[in-house]
This record gives structure tokens, sequence and C-alpha cells, in this order.
């Protein structure tokens, strides 16, 4: 008996041996994903189901770590060096720059993944104190004297240019096409700016924490969580009567992911946010969805209001960023004129 | 009935005070709401001023990101732009030790102190992915050299190319850094491989460092030889490595430590710097522990054609336990000047044992200190044994027509004890006694190597060692 044990002994251990040959192949993963401001507990709740999908797949540990901030300056971080394996940011302009100048992905980028590389979208909307006492309702309502306006700077957060789109498209449409209406309608609108924030999750901070401003143009989906969580009971959400369609890029950073051997990690992350599994992750975080069965399991969450595109208003982002917020564009003529 | 004048009179006094009462209410409600409008605009205004004053220091907190990084400790001085992108590293190795040699046959001039390595050591990086390194040396016996001095591209972990003089990827322990060797110097199996050389590597890490590999073509050295600045020969070495360490990220921590590979390489040669050094005293050849020589061909000896090198190596590292060994054949064609040749099979092993005796792990790449030297506080930093056993033979086929019998050793054999102090991660004071025994050799010759292979080496050797 002792003897056919000792016999045996050798041939586990060569077994456990094996094993563990081939089990220490299975790697270890870290993936960088820089994103935009509000959408850290997104990721946070996304990273944890991709990690569980990704280690069941293929055997592989994997740990995201997040970095957030604004969405210009995110980039900004990445064209300068930050190693991001994937970039989630709110614009595509965002990603347009760092292909263009840091050469880190190729010029078409946008037509990898479903829906212009855009897993969900959103829109533009008001957040507002209970009861809305300064009786706001529409895009012309901040303008009017003394209603004070939160939105972050268009110049270092993807949000805030959004929202200064969103405010140009409503008075543009308004006037018929007239610019000059239009360039003094958002005129108006910053000098009710009195703190302008790198980003916007520092906006919704400055509203909600510091108790500043009448009315914050945010996110949907920041508006929602405020309102469910941050501060329930203290906020009411306004649609106006019009909005633009918000749809947040994401891509790969060839260049980083593939230096780092991470490529096929990044490539299925990316691509699991369009899975049923991922987009229900997106709509619990207020997000609108693209998969249909989704939006309808979630549609009662979200305002039916209209919607235009940057497309159709602007001719896109190159040109509305060359426009309004390049050196000298709308935005520093209005910011110079409001001094 | 008429009011009376009083009544009428007390009428209207009382409803002119009614209304200046309701007048007065209101005025109250209305200054009320006024100051109450005034403090909620003071009250934004003041959380205006705040929340800008935080944001104003918020942006001031993120400028030191931006600003250079500058980095001064115990692995050296670094200054780096904010980004990674470019950054530049300054360390150094200095080596002064004491070679004390006992019953030595009456060799002269071989006891005594030397500056072993005096290297500033300069490394860095520009744009991001190009790595550079240079090492002059101002110490040894052959004046001011630059031992490395090369640029890698890193286009990822798994491929990078290095161009410029630096080690050939053979030999374990001649891989090993300097400061790091377990002795004061290397065992005899770095005796049959080439040293630094000019040349192009292609190298990397795979599977998160479970493999290593490295591939090049150089300019190709004689055995234990450094090149120069410049070859003055066409032909061309090819050499490279596989080291594997397959469970280095298991949770088997006994064999985490556990590595494995071959080094090789594949020549032509026909110049006499293609030997080791065939002349005697200090130039490099087959050295023994005390560096002194104990094998040379003959001067008419040249190398004519085919040189390969195969080196099995492995190494085994478990908390303060450490074991390295080697083997290495070096199989090499030369030719006298009267056109008599041969391929000669020269071949040596090494195994090397340590263990670090306050507990610390033992590692290829040194012993850190659990407890840096300061004896105020009752440290001592970290003390570690050593002990080696190593062997070189020659081929027999090279006495006597290419090496003098009477003269160089045919064999040599080597053990070695010692211990090493880590005073803390930069200061390590090593001391050592090592014995080599020869067979052949030992004839009438008065210089190296025959004045060397008469009676075994005995060498005691201490070395102060300063490298950050």
């Amino acid at each position: 008996m002792t003897k056919r044990n000792s016999n045996k002994r050798p041939i586990t251990f060569t077994a456990a041996l094996a094993l563990s040959l081939v089990c220490s192949f299975a790697r270890d993963i870290n993936l960088l994903n820089v994103s935009y401001d509000p959408t850290r507990e997104f990721y946070q709740d996304f990273n944890a189901a991709f990690s569980k999908y990704w280690k069941e797949k293929t055997g592989d540990a994997i740990t995201i770590r997040q970095s957030h901030g604004g969405s210009g300056k995110q980039a900004r971080a990445v064209i300068d060096g930050l190693a991001a394996d994937v970039v989630t940011l709110a614009l595509a302009y965002d990603i347009d720059a760092i292909a263009e100048k840091a050469k880190l992905l190729p010029p078409d980028w946008q037509r990898r993944l479903p829906s212009n590389s855009s897993p969900c979208t959103s829109t533009i909307l008001f957040l507002v104190r209970k009861g809305n006492p300064k009786g706001i309702k529409d895009w012309d309502d901040l303008i009017k004297p003394g209603v004070a306006v939160i939105t972050p700077n268009p110049k270092t957060s993807g949000g805030a240019r959004w929202n200064y789109l969103a405010a140009y498209g409503y008075e543009l449409k308004r006037a018929g096409g007239d610019e000059a209406r239009a360039k003094e309608f958002v005129r108006k609108l910053f000098k009710n700016v009195p703190v302008l924030d790198s980003g916007a999750r520092s906006a919704t901070t400055t509203f909600i924490q510091r108790g500043i401003g009448d009315v914050l143009i945010a996110w949907e989906n920041e508006a929602i969580m405020a309102i469910k969580e941050l501060g329930q009971g203290q906020f009411d959400l306004v649609a106006p009567s019009i909005s633009i369609l918000a749809e947040p890029p994401v891509t790969v950073v060839d260049k980083v992911a593939r230096k780092r051997g991470t490529e096929e990690a990044a490539k299925a992350y990316l691509e699991y946010l369009y899975s049923e599994t991922g987009q229900d992750i997106v709509a619990r975080h207020y997000y609108r969805p693209r998969l249909e069965s989704v939006m309808q399991k979630y549609a009662g969450q979200f305002t039916q209001l209209k919607l235009f595109t940057i497309d159709e208003v602007f001719g896109g982002w190159q040109k509305a960023q060359k426009a309004h917020f390049n050196e000298g564009g709308v935005f520093d003529q209005i910011s110079q004129a409001n001094r | 009935m008429k009011p009376s004048l009083g009544a009428v009179a007390a009428a209207v006094i009382g409803s002119q005070t009614m209304t200046t009462n309701h007048l007065l209410a209101d005025d109250t409600a209305d200054t009320i709401n006024g100051l109450k409008q005034h403090i909620e605009q003071l009250d934004q205004k003041v959380r205006i001023l705040e929340r800008n004053r935080e944001l104003e220091k918020e942006t001031a907190d993120t400028k030191p990101k931006d600003a250079p990084k500058i980095s001064i400790g115990e692995k050296g001085f670094s200054f780096g732009s904010a980004d990674g992108n470019f950054a530049i590293n300054l360390k150094g190795v200095l080596q002064f030790d004491s070679r004390t040699f006992f019953r030595d046959g009456g060799s002269k001039g071989n006891d005594g102190f030397l500056l072993r390595r005096a290297r500033p050591i300069i490394s860095g990086t520009v744009f991001h992915d190009f790595d550079f390194l240079f090492v002059p040396d101002f110490g040894g016996t052959s004046g001011t050299v630059i031992q490395d001095a090369y640029l890698n591209y890193r286009y990822k972990r798994e491929l990078q190319f290095q161009f410029g003089k630096f080690k050939s990827p053979l030999g374990l322990e001649l891989l090993q850094s300097d400061p790091d060797t377990s002795f004061n110097e290397r065992a005899l199996p770095t005796d049959l491989v080439p040293n630094r050389d000019l040349g192009a590597e292609l190298h990397g890490d795979l599977f998160d460092g479970c493999v290593s590999y490295a591939a090049g073509i150089f300019n190709g050295l004689g055995d234990a030889r450094n090149s120069s600045n410049a070859d003055f020969e066409d032909d061309k070495e090819f050499a490279g490595r596989l080291f594997f360490q397959p469970l280095m990220k298991s949770n088997l921590s006994a064999l985490k430590g556990f590595g494995f590979g071959v080094g090789g390489s594949y020549g032509d040669s026909s110049t006499v710097n293609e030997l080791p050094a065939t002349t005697g005293g200090a130039t490099p050849g087959y050295t023994t522990d005390g560096q002194q020589q104990f094998f040379s061909y003959r001067n008419t000896v040249v190398a004519s054609g085919k040189h390969w090198r195969v080196s099995p190596q492995g190494s085994y590292y478990y908390g303060p336990f450490g074991l390295l060994g080697e083997y290495v054949i070096s199989a090499q064609r030369v030719q006298t000047n009267s056109l008599n040749t041969a391929a000669l099979k020269n071949a040596a092993w090494q195994i090397t044992g340590s263990w670090v005796l306050t507990g610390e792990d033992a590692s290829y790449k040194g012993v850190v200190p659990a407890h840096p030297f300061d004896p105020s506080a009752g440290h001592w930093g970290a003390v570690q044994v050593v002990a080696r056993y190593a062997r070189l033979d020659i081929d027999r086929d090279a006495f006597p027509l290419f090496a003098d019998p009477t003269a160089s050793a045919r064999s040599a054999s080597a053990w070695s004890v010692g211990l090493n102090w880590y005073l803390n991660r930069n200061v390590l004071v090593k001391t050592s006694f090592s014995r080599t025994t020869f067979s052949g050799g030992g004839g009438a010759g008065t210089t190296a190597p025959a004045i060397i292979t008469r009676q075994p080496e005995n060498v005691l050797f201490t070395r102060v060692q300063l490298a950050f």
C-alpha cells in the first residue's frame, strides 16, 4: 500500500508541475482607461463585469485602471505621453486630436466599432433647485439677468462643449440661422456663469455640494444621478424644448496597446460595451443604450425631447471645434467681451 | 343717531392706526425679504469666491505635475520630464580591491590594492522609447575604456532593438551586473565567453518576463576579450540566448526563482584577436580567480575558421538561498604559422551557492538589506556566505603544437568561499578566499602562465564597493 502511494507521488508531482507550467502562462493584464469626468461610477461597475467575463473566457486576470478629468485635458495628457490602452472620451474631436497630434491611432478610428464607436448616447438637460425658484424652463431662461448658470469650461471639458453647442444650436434654430444672434445668446449665457470648472464632475460639485448657482447644465446621466443619489428631494430635472444628441466615443490607442501587448484585451473591453451586459450597465448609469431591447427596458428613466446632432447644425466636430473653441474662436471672443 | 365727534375721532384714529400698523407690517416683511435676498446674494458671492479660490488651488496643485521630476536616492540621481518622455539617470560603481597571494612561488607584483572599477554610469530615455547607456571605466589596468555605449529602441517590452557596445548575450554570470556577482571575480566559465562587443541585437521579454530572448550580430571576439571601438575584420559573429523562468508568475513560491536557458554563438574568424590573449602578464586571457593567466596559445597561433560556443545555464533563488550554475564549451579552429590546423574544444563549468545569514532574499540582482547599517539602532545590514567550485579544461589537442605544455595548464580547478556584508543597498564589503590548482604547465618560464601554474594559487580578496 505504502509502496503504491510512493510510486504515485512522482506522477502527481509531475502532473502538478505540468499544470502549474501551463497555469503560469495565464497572464496578468493591466489596462488603463483614460476617460472623461462623469464616467467614474459607470466604469467601476463595467470594469468589474468585464474582468469577470475576461477571466472566464481566457483565464487571464485583468486589472483596469481608470483616469478621469475634463475630456480635453485627458486627451492632452494622452498626447503628452499618458499610456492609455483605451480612451473613452466625451467627444470625437478629442480622440481625433490624439490621432492627429500623437499619431497613436489611425484617423479612421471611428469606423472600427458600431454606431461611430459610441456605445451609448446622452443629452444635455438642466438641473435646478427644488421647486425651480427661478422658473427655468428653456434655454432662453438662462440668459435672464440674475440667473446664475453653472457649466464647465469648454476649453477643458468635453461636456461643456456639448452644453455650449446645445445652447448655440437652440438659438441658431430659433433665429433662423442668424449666427450673430446665436453668438450674442451664448455671450449672455456665459455672462451668467460665475464659476468655470474644468470638468463636468467638478461643475456638479459646484452646484450640488457648494450650493452655487440656480441651474446646472449637465449630462443627462449626471443630472439623473445627482437627483437620485446625491441630493434626493433637493433638485428638479428640467428638459429644455430642444437639446443636442451627445455621442461619447471609445477607441483602442493602438500604439500603446501594441507596445504593452494589450491589444486583444483592449479591443474586447470596448466590444463588451456593446454586449447585452455592457448595455445594461450603460443604462443603469443613466446613459442611453444603443441596444433596442435594453433601451426599452429602461425607457422610463429617460425624458423624451427633440434632439439635434452636431453634424446637422455645425457640420461635425472638426468644424465646430475650429469655429468655436480653437484660439480666437467664438468662445474666446465672447469671453473677451464679457470681461 | 349721529355719531359723536369723539366716536368719529376715535374711529378715524383707530382706522389710521390700523392702516399704519398694516403698512408698518408690510414694510417689515419687505425689509426682511429684502434682507433675505441680500443675504442670499452675499452668500452666493462668498460661495462663488470660495469655489473660485478652491479651483485656483486645484490648478496650482496640478501644476507641479507639469514640472520636471527630480529624484535622488539609493538608485542614483535622475531627472525627467513630467510626461516621462525624457529622462537622464546618473549612477556609478566604485570597487576598491585588495589582493593578497599566499605561497605564490616568488611571483612578484601581484599583491596590492587595486581600483578595479571606477565607472560613472549615464543612462536615460529620449522620446519615450529610446533608451541609452554610456559607461566609461577609469579603473582597472587598461587605462580609460568605454565599457558600454548603446542605444536601445523599446518598441514594446517584447520587442527591442539595441545597437552599440554591450555584453554579448551568452554567459550567465557575465551577464550579471558587475556589482551583483557573488564573488569579486567571475568564475572560470567566463574565460570562455565573449565580454562586451560591438553589434546589433534584437531582444525582449515574453509572457510577462517568463521567457527572455536575445539574438544579435557582432564583430566577434576571442574568449574573454573585450572589444575596442572598432573592428578590422569582415567576418562577424552571431550570438543569442534564450532563458526561461516558467514559474515566476505562479503561486509556487519555492519554484518562482527557478530559471534555465542556453546561450550560444557562431562565427568565422581568422585573426589573432579572435583568440584569448596570447601573451602573458596582465593582459586578459584564460585567467584564474586571482586574475592571473594560466593558459595562452603560442604566439604563432591565430584563429582560422569556425568558432562556436554553447552554454547551458541555470539559476535558482528561494528566500535566502541562491544557486547559479553554467557550463560553457568554446570550440575554435586554430592555425600555426606553419599551417598546422586543429579544431580545439575547451570547456568549463561552475556551481555557486549562497545563503543570506540575516534572512533577506538572495537574487540574481544581489541582496537588499532589510535594515541598513546603523549601529546606534542595532542594525548591521545583511550578511551572506558564498561558496563556489569551477573547472576549466583545455582541449588535449592544443598541446604541444598550439600551446606550450610546460607553461600553460591543461586544466584549472578552483574552489572559493566568501563572506559578503551588505551595509546598505549601496555599500558592500566582500571578502573571499580562492584556491586554484592546475594540471600541466609549471615549467621553467619566468612569466605567466608558467610562473602562475607552477604552484596552486591561493588568494585572499577583499573589496569595498560603492554602487548606486
